[in-house]
């Protein structure tokens, strides 16, 4: 309660200064309008669809994800971003519908991205609005990612969180972020609370490399603590890490998940960059359900991706296999229980 | 030294109003600009205003003074985009030094080092610098192909001369003092 106290405080003190900090001499940028569209073909090797990745959800079809559309506005320190998506990737696999359950059939809002934001001073921002999270390494758009299927953490991570936030930068090197949160993830309003306490640490030790240590916890939601970081090493050559622990609210009596995430990527000329994805992910035992592996067992996934670019498209071509620790999830082509999985994916992801 | 490097750029690069090459392989754009009667004391004045105050600290900004040798070191960037109909974004941003140096009667003043940093996409559907990729514009070649590289080498050239072009007006003002309000005359309804 005191927490939520404070930041609600922060938006009401910040209110006084905006009139002041308005500069009518400055042109108004432009209204920006950004986006992509995703399509892909996977196949797998099971002749049938056996990995819970979070998108490039359909065998042996070649399937849409979604048209992305982005809009941004600044007129001196206030700002915000809009931004809609249609298809698969951008309604029920990755956005709740207006009832608040993932049903591609009815009444999407079709919202990634809806915040307003004002900049109190060079170093503080103010954020209220519904937020594609903060936490973990992979994103919703294809654009932001650098292998197509999705990791296991990320899709049992959360995807958006809606609630207030503020940013400060002590340096070009270190920031905070503390923000009041929805009492679930991913969900447009509250159901019954708005007490999910989120934390942002961000550093950059030196020119290249970036971390940031968040934390997401409340009572209903769980509590999340991730490490995200990359580092590009040379000009050529990037790493990123991602590792993170969940365990579930009060809805389950116990559970939740563990795992890391190593992204090698090494650029062989301007236009081809291949990359790993190597993953292990634990779910904890108890009644949390995660999408992978039953509680108490564990996956490792191995993925191979690479990324070529002609100038805004991107073609992905990607070959992933998975090992489970049991053969409760994964079936052989002849529909017998397997421990392994694997499929190939070409996708086409076009930004403007 | 100073001044041996400063007549091979003069003659290298003066004559023409374009980008070159100094002489470490640098795009480099270069003016001497004369100015009869101002003082090199005056001029120097006028050019640290200008560089403090022309315009907001991201995009230029004053890094180091040297009034005994009439010299003046600056640092700034601008944003550069690829235009379309409706859908306009940031795709990088170019930065650059800047160099004044100050005579009884003239400056002159050269840009060099361009570098570009590419912005990517983040989460929040914001467009941010990509930690860690800073390519000077003499080998972004590889990195951004002939077209682009033309193309951002065309808005360095524009935005040098933009630059060059407010400076010589701060040169040729008097720097200002404090700003006066303006003050709106009162109507007065009582007479009419």
């Amino acid at each position: 309660m005191k927490k939520r106290f404070l930041l609600l405080s922060f938006f009401a003190l910040s209110a006084f200064s905006i009139a002041k900090a308005q500069d009518s001499t400055q042109t108004d940028p432009p209204l920006t309008i950004t986006g992509s569209v995703d399509t892909y073909y996977k196949y797998d090797f099971a002749d049938r669809s056996n990995l819970p990745t979070s998108f490039a959800s359909d065998h042996n079809s070649m399937s849409i994800g979604m048209v992305d559309i982005a809009l941004k506005k600044k007129v001196n320190k206030a700002s915000f971003v809009g931004e809609i998506s249609f298809g698969p990737r951008g309604q029920s696999q990755s956005l709740p519908n207006a009832a608040g359950v993932y049903d591609e059939t009815t009444n999407s809002y079709n919202i990634q991205n809806l915040y307003v934001s004002y900049d109190v001073t060079d170093k503080l921002a103010l954020t209220a609005g519904y937020m594609a999270t903060f936490v973990g390494y992979e994103v919703i758009s294809p654009v932001g990612n650098f292998n197509y299927s999705t990791s296991y953490l990320f899709t049992n991570g959360p995807f958006q969180n809606a609630g207030f936030k503020a940013s400060y930068a002590f340096s070009s090197k270190v920031g905070l972020m503390a923000g009041i949160f929805n009492d679930y993830w991913n969900v447009y309003k509250s159901v019954s609370k708005l007490n999910t306490f989120g934390a942002q640490l961000s550093l950059s030790p030196i020119e290249g490399w970036s971390a940031y240590v968040n934390l997401l916890t409340g009572p209903s939601s769980g509590t999340e603590i991730d490490f995200t970081t990359a580092y590009q090493i040379t000009p050529a050559f990037k790493l990123g890490l991602n590792a993170a622990t969940f365990s579930a609210g009060n809805d389950y009596e116990d559970g939740g998940f563990t795992g890391v995430a190593l992204y090698p990527q090494y650029a062989v000329s301007s236009t081809v960059t291949l990359g790993l994805r190597g993953e292990y992910f634990k779910t904890k035992a108890g009644d949390y359900a995660t999408f992978g592996p039953a509680p108490g067992e564990s996956v490792t996934a191995i993925t191979a991706t690479a990324n070529i670019k002609a100038g805004p498209l991107s073609l992905i071509p990607e070959v992933r296999f998975d090992n489970m620790s049991n053969d409760a999830v994964f079936v052989k082509k002849n529909g017998s229980p397997s421990k392994n999985a694997g499929q190939f994916v070409l996708a086409a992801v076009y930004a403007f | 030294m100073v001044a041996l490097a400063g007549n091979k750029l003069y003659a290298q690069a003066s004559p023409k109003d374009s980008l070159g090459f100094d002489e470490n392989n640098k795009y480099i754009y270069y003016q001497v600009v004369t100015r009869p009667g101002l003082s090199a004391d005056t001029i120097y004045q006028r050019a640290l205003y200008f560089l403090q105050t022309a315009y907001a600290k991201d995009k230029l900004k004053l890094k180091k003074q040297e009034p005994a040798n009439g010299v003046l070191k600056g640092e700034g960037g601008f944003m550069v985009s690829k235009k379309a109909l409706v859908s306009k974004h940031e795709d990088g941003k170019i930065t650059y030094d800047i160099n004044i140096e100050v005579k009884d009667g003239k400056y002159r003043y050269w840009l060099t080092n361009f570098v570009i940093i590419p912005y990517e996409r983040d989460r929040y559907a914001n467009f941010v610098p990509v930690n860690g990729k800073k390519t000077p514009l003499e080998h972004a070649l590889r990195l951004l192909g002939q077209k682009d590289l033309d193309d951002y080498l065309e808005k360095a050239l524009v935005n040098s001369r933009s630059i060059g072009e407010r400076l010589k007006n701060f040169i040729l003002s008097p720097t200002p003092t404090a700003k006066k309000e303006r003050k709106i005359a009162p109507v007065v309804k009582k007479d009419w």
